[in-house]
């Protein structure tokens, strides 16, 4: 072992830089986790607060709107990251088929361009095309095409809101979300496409039996990343669209730790949300990470 | 010193008038000459014995010698600033906050607030990280727990002037734990016979509705939520659009913090003010808190909302749109009435006076449950509201010269300088020097926020400790508590209104300003950090503000019903005696019970 680190001496010098990094900024401020034990004033410090035990975790679980958060969290997360990625491969599998290049990469520039823009400027632009009066796009179409009699309150009805920030995300992050898609699929092997079509196969033949099985690591290890994320994901729409008659569905756990963490000055609290964050996000991950395993694919870890 | 410059004067004068005796163009010349001389003269005159000036009270204000340089105006000092407020900092060529910059050396770098105070402060607080100077509103209680204000008590008495202004209610001022944590800004104080109480003029909170409709119901007294909504909805039914825009009959703003539109309104039917989470009868000793949230009066009035809803003055869209979208509605014109407090809506406001739609502007109507006697407008109790001051971080560079500025600040000089700007070009005394109005440009550029912040001493007089309230000689120490100011800027359209109202005031057509007990008001206690009282406050507001809105647009009275009482299972089940203790723990330490 020794041996081996004299050997590779430069390289692990390389490596040093990253550790310290990966130390100072990940693992260090961990030790902030003692605030959660804590009935935590930052006037007094770690060594003056008080300790609790596990005081700030029994208010989460035994608290109604916590378990609520967490159900709105789980499910805006889940739906996103399902309708993300669908809406991105059957994008990039659609846009590889096009055959006038031009086209093509004008396509693909514009489709990601709402990338770029900010999600406040997202959610105006939801708001309007959704409100009920003259400018509701959404609404106006809608009663032109006599499918609904009296305009809807889109941003008031609690069984659509996660569908709105379902599909204001996949307007917004599909065209990008496409490009590692659309890189994956221009590293396949050509003759793969030629030995298909002696086969037979149609087009639909070809994007079924070639391409898809060509990209399924990446999408393997794109999903196994976001799922580690799935539970931060979701925070602006809720917060700039949400709140008011839409609480039960809108409030996230991040929103949940705003409100009662943050803004009564209760960081231990929010500390204790936070620990529990990471903790289900870290079960999503390997969970994932053993299903992929057991498909034979290429996991992560 | 003020013998010499007389000297100089006279000197010149006699100079000017001999050499222009002889006549010609090139004497004239010369006797600018002399003048220019002999006011360098007088100037090296003053630079050579500044010890000169001697401080000088009139009617109990210290004056160093009025707009003259501090001592230590050659030693520049920034103290940065944060502000409770969201807004634009004033132009760098702000010729009135310039010249007091010059005057003192004193440079506030404001810090306007970006999205929300208490998640602001919270990571403030999180990483100890405080700018020099702190208006944090009715959140201040927070820095002031955690130790992040400096206590002032032992300073103030070394400032004449900020401790004429402070000592009267020094008590009153003090935290629990014995200490002054902040200088009140924007309430008058009890002081030595300096100011008296100001008048007021108009409703600070309340049903608000567009005088346009008053006019058309031929100006009727308005006392009860049926007779309020009974004039928007004939008005409504016969302008369906107003310029255009589709008329909209009552708004309900609730947006993030800003939900009293909301969820406020039964405290003052019940003949309340703006008290805060808890309805207090002060009618029985010791006072009785109850949560008006549960109370008949809040039944009675969602109902009235929910049938207003049904009936279509109230559009549903309202309940989730944002405080901008809110302001848009109202400098359009198109909004018959809401319940709001004049700061919130003001700017809206302002838009629809600068586009001359007087009649579009608003007033306050005595809303209240039958039987009860209104009580919107608050007196002056001449005690501290305590959410209202500027305090000095423990990371202040400086916090002696921060109390020597303000203190010179509040000389009567500075002060009318600041507010009212210079006599003669901005404002003129009326008959008897017993008050002032500004002069037809300077309320031209006041009317305008850009230019107001531009042109005027405005945005430093609003951030610093100020004279509230009318001087012994009658004068407003403010423009808008000058009552010769107030009936100036009435249009004629405003003095038909209230001719016909026969009132001098908006004001009076509500109960008489009431005079609040030492504890009032709630919102501004501090119910520590995290603490029970604290989390239940927060789930309360919580409840409300999801139960209210759907009571308002439940479809019928069965969905209502079934609502309400859903309502009243989940507030039930919160804790609510932590609060209701804590709070009446706060009231009666106030009272000395």
């Amino acid at each position: 072992m020794i041996k081996k680190i004299k050997t590779n001496k430069a390289l692990y010098f390389m490596l040093l830089p990253c550790v310290a990094y990966t130390f100072l900024f990940s693992y260090y401020p961990l030790t902030g986790w003692i605030m959660a034990f804590q009935n935590f004033k930052p006037a007094r410090g770690y060594k003056g607060s008080e300790f609790v035990g596990l005081a700030q975790f029994k208010f989460l679980f035994t608290d109604i709107e916590f378990w609520r958060s967490f159900r709105n969290t789980l499910a805006m997360s889940l739906l996103n990251l399902v309708f993300s990625f669908l809406f991105a491969i059957v994008f990039a599998l659609l846009l590889n088929e096009i055959k006038n290049k031009k086209f093509k990469s004008i396509t693909q520039t514009v489709s990601y361009l709402p990338h770029f823009l900010s999600w406040i400027i997202v959610c105006s632009l939801v708001q309007t095309m959704l409100s009920t009066g003259s400018d509701g796009v959404v609404n106006n179409l809608l009663m032109a095409l006599h499918i609904i009699k009296e305009p809807i309150l889109f941003l008031g009805e609690q069984k659509l809101f996660w569908w709105v920030t379902t599909f204001a995300s996949v307007w917004k992050e599909t065209g990008w979300n496409s490009i590692i898609y659309i890189a994956a699929i221009t590293g396949i092997d050509q003759e793969l496409y030629e030995a298909a079509e002696l086969d037979g196969a149609g087009r639909f033949g070809k994007m079924w039996h070639v391409t898809l099985p060509g990209i399924r690591s990446t999408i393997v290890v794109l999903l196994i990343m976001n799922l580690g994320w799935a539970l931060n994901a979701v925070f602006e729409i809720p917060y700039i669209l949400g709140g008011g008659l839409l609480t039960d569905v809108s409030q996230t756990i991040d929103l949940f730790v705003l409100n009662y963490g943050m803004k009564i000055g209760n960081y231990s609290l929010a500390t204790a949300a936070g620990i529990f964050k990471s903790v289900i996000s870290l079960i999503l991950v390997f969970g994932t990470n053993r299903i992929a395993n057991k498909l034979g694919e290429n996991s992560l870890m | 010193m003020k013998k010499k410059k007389l000297l100089a004067t006279l000197l010149t004068a006699t100079l000017a008038f001999s050499l222009t005796a002889c006549g010609g163009v090139a004497e004239e010349n010369t006797a600018e000459t002399v003048v220019e001389k002999a006011e360098t003269t007088t100037e090296t005159a003053e630079e050579a014995q500044p010890e000169a000036v001697e401080n000088k009270v009139v009617d109990g204000i210290t004056s160093y010698g009025g707009l003259t340089a501090m001592a230590d105006a050659d030693d520049p000092i920034t103290f940065t600033y944060f502000l409770r407020d969201s807004g634009v900092a004033p132009s760098e060529d702000n010729p009135f906050i310039n010249k007091i910059q010059e005057l003192t050396g004193v440079t506030l770098k404001y810090e306007y607030l970006v999205g929300d105070l208490d998640q602001k402060l919270g990571v403030m607080m999180a990483g100890g990280d405080y700018p020099d100077l702190i208006f944090a509103g009715d959140s201040a209680t927070k820095l002031m727990s955690e130790g992040a204000l400096i206590p002032l008590e032992d300073y103030l008495p070394n400032y004449p002037n900020l401790w004429a202004m402070y000592k009267d209610t020094i008590e009153e001022q003090k935290q629990e734990d014995g200490h002054v944590y902040q200088l009140e800004m924007y309430a008058y104080l009890n002081n030595d016979g300096i100011t008296s109480a100001p008048p007021i003029f108009e409703a600070g909170i309340g049903f608000f509705v567009q005088k346009a409709v008053l006019e058309w119901a031929g100006y009727p007294e308005i006392k009860t939520l049926d007779q309020y909504f009974d004039v928007i909805e004939g008005y409504l039914a016969e302008n369906p659009t107003i310029d255009g825009v589709a008329t909209r009959g009552f708004e309900i703003l609730n947006d993030g913090w800003r939900n009293w539109g909301l969820i406020n309104e039964p405290q003052c039917l019940m003949g309340a003010s703006n008290d805060g989470a808890m309805f207090v009868d002060t009618t029985k000793t010791p006072y009785e808190s109850s949560f008006y949230q549960i109370s008949e009066e809040a039944h009675t009035f969602y109902k009235k909302l929910n049938e207003e809803y049904n009936k279509g003055v109230i559009n549903a869209e309202c309940l989730t749109e944002n405080y901008d979208q809110y302001i848009a509605n109202i400098t359009s014109g198109s909004v018959l009435g809401f319940f709001d407090q004049r700061w919130n809506f003001q700017q809206g406001e302002s838009l629809l006076k600068n586009d001359g739609k007087y009649e579009r502007t608003y007033v306050a109507v005595p809303v209240t449950a039958p039987g009860v006697t209104d009580g919107y407008v608050d007196g002056s109790n001449g005690l501290p509201t305590g959410s209202n001051g500027v305090g000095i971080s423990i990371n202040c560079k400086n916090p002696e010269r921060v109390l020597a500025y303000f203190d010179w600040l509040l000389q009567r000089e500075v002060q009318d300088y600041l507010r009212w700007g210079v006599e003669g070009t901005d404002w003129n005394y009326t008959d008897g020097n017993s008050d002032r109005v500004l002069t037809d440009e300077a309320r031209e550029i006041r009317r305008d926020t850009a230019k107001a912040r531009d042109l005027t001493g405005n945005e430093l007089a609003k951030y610093t400790p100020g004279w509230w309230g009318l001087y012994q000689d009658g004068c407003a120490a403010n423009t808008d508590q000058s009552a010769a100011e107030y009936l100036a800027q009435q249009t004629e359209y405003d003095q038909a209104f209230l001719e016909a109202y026969n009132i001098q005031y908006p004001a009076e057509l509500l109960s008489p300003p009431t005079v609040r007990p030492a504890y009032y008001p709630i919102w501004a206690m501090n119910l520590g950090d995290g603490s029970e009282a604290s989390v239940v406050n927060e789930k309360i507001t919580d409840l409300c503000v999801k139960s209210f809105s759907r009571m308002v647009l439940a479809k019928d009275e069965t969905e209502y019903e079934n609502l309400w009482s859903t309502f009243l299972t989940d507030f039930d089940a919160l804790n609510t005696d932590a609060l209701k203790d804590e709070v009446d723990r706060q009231i009666a330490a106030k009272m000395g019970w």
